[in-house]
């Protein structure tokens, strides 16, 4: 077995010894099952009594709650979860308050949009989240997952996917703002021009992929995070904490002809010197990024 | 009515830019640095139309008008700061930002 020639040596997962798995017995087989089925019957009680009595979660449901997530977790992981590390450990119960987590966010934005349809209206009406508001919480997060996962993703083509989402969130939230042409021009020169400039610039050049560390060696991903807290933290504070003039009214009339009246009008003159820009920059790009061809160069393109 | 008020969309253009700025200043790929400059063009954008909806009022477009605008600029950016990269490439044969500090060959 130790003998066999190893074909691609450079390949650690093949070179690595395999190790045997510990066979399960009946007796573990069956806890488990025993442990899954528990957690959901005690699962589905709490909350189907919750939903019958029309009464909010106590800490005592909440608690019995985790405790059926995690004993379904337990009983999950004898078969389908195999190759997690999750034992009787603390990393059982981390990785089933993090499932605990996502499910009572699904559950609280599920309850909010459409509690009022499968409740009694006698019962309680008050819904949490509003399915506006809902939407609004969609884009957003696409949005900043986007962006987080334009900032702090190893490859540069996972970094280009995600800023994909993160164009297209904010597309959305255009459309959120009753501001229709800019957001179909945001997906038409973004979506369809920038993001594919960047992602043939990406394939065109040799990508820094050889050594692990990929953040520059003055300003690592400990300052930077430091950076992206502190700033967040005062625009947040100076958006919560200034007092706009917010106006009454809101408008979700179509925008796109009264925009073409103000390029025309008001905007004219900005408007001609962007066009001049546009051509100025094209023909400027063509010119930079034409292949030189010399006699002396020897490296085959 | 919607509770979703000019703060929210505030907030979501500070994680915007904040991230933006991340990139830029950690990555060590050109490019990556000009996908970071386009989150930090997209996090003034989304401010400039939340602006122009909350707080300009109805009938008025300024904001609107300036995020085209943005946009626009954008685009040449990216058409001339890519060119540039791929000419740095054909130059040095890598596009990583520390090695790349000279204008001539």
């Amino acid at each position: 077995m130790a003998d066999v020639p190893e074909i691609r040596p450079s390949d650690p997962r093949r070179s690595a010894p395999r190790v045997r798995e510990p066979r399960r017995t009946i007796a573990e087989g069956l806890l488990r099952v025993g442990m899954m089925l528990a957690g959901l019957m005690v699962g589905v009680g709490v909350l189907g009594a919750r939903l019958l009595s029309g009464q909010p979660l106590g800490p005592i449901a909440l608690l019995a709650l985790y405790l059926a997530v995690t004993a379904f977790v337990f009983g999950l992981n004898g078969f389908a979860f195999r190759r997690l590390p999750l034992g009787w450990g603390p990393w059982l119960f981390l990785f089933s308050a993090a499932l605990f987590g996502v499910l009572f966010l699904l559950g609280y934005l599920v309850g909010g949009v459409a509690g009022p349809f499968v409740v009694d209206a006698a019962n309680r009406v008050i819904p949490y989240v509003k399915l506006a508001d809902a939407v609004f919480y969609l884009f957003a997060v696409m949005t900043c997952g986007g962006a987080g996962g334009c900032a702090f993703s190893r490859n540069i083509i996972y970094s280009a996917w995600s800023l994909l989402f993160a164009l297209l969130g904010a597309a959305g939230l255009y459309v959120f703002l009753g501001a229709d042409f800019p957001a179909v021009v945001q997906v038409l020169v973004y979506v369809g021009g920038v993001l594919v400039l960047i992602l043939f610039a990406i394939m065109l050049t040799k990508q820094i992929g050889e050594d692990p560390k990929l953040t520059n060696t003055h300003v690592g991903f400990p300052a930077g995070i430091a950076l992206a807290l502190v700033t967040v933290a005062t625009l947040a504070y100076t958006a919560i904490m200034a007092p706009w003039k917010v106006v009454a009214e809101r408008s979700w009339e179509p925008t796109a002809s009264r925009l073409g009246n103000a390029f025309l009008t008001d905007y004219l003159l900005p408007f001609e010197i962007a066009s001049v820009v546009l051509l100025a920059a094209l023909i400027g790009a063509v010119v930079i990024a034409r292949k030189e061809i010399k006699e002396t160069s020897d490296v085959a393109l | 009515m919607s509770s979703i008020g000019l703060p929210h969309f505030l907030i979501v253009g500070a994680i915007l830019f904040s991230l933006g700025m991340v990139t830029v200043v950690t990555r060590r790929n050109a490019v990556g640095i000009l996908m970071g400059v386009e989150l930090i063009l997209n996090a003034a954008n989304v401010n400039f139309i939340a602006f122009n909806h909350f707080v300009e009022g109805p009938g008025r477009l300024t904001g609107q008008v300036f995020s085209i605008f943005v946009i626009v600029l954008a685009a040449a950016e990216a058409a001339v700061g890519l060119a540039i990269v791929l000419a740095i490439y054909q130059t040095f044969r890598t596009i990583d930002v520390e090695e790349t500090d000279l204008l001539r060959q």
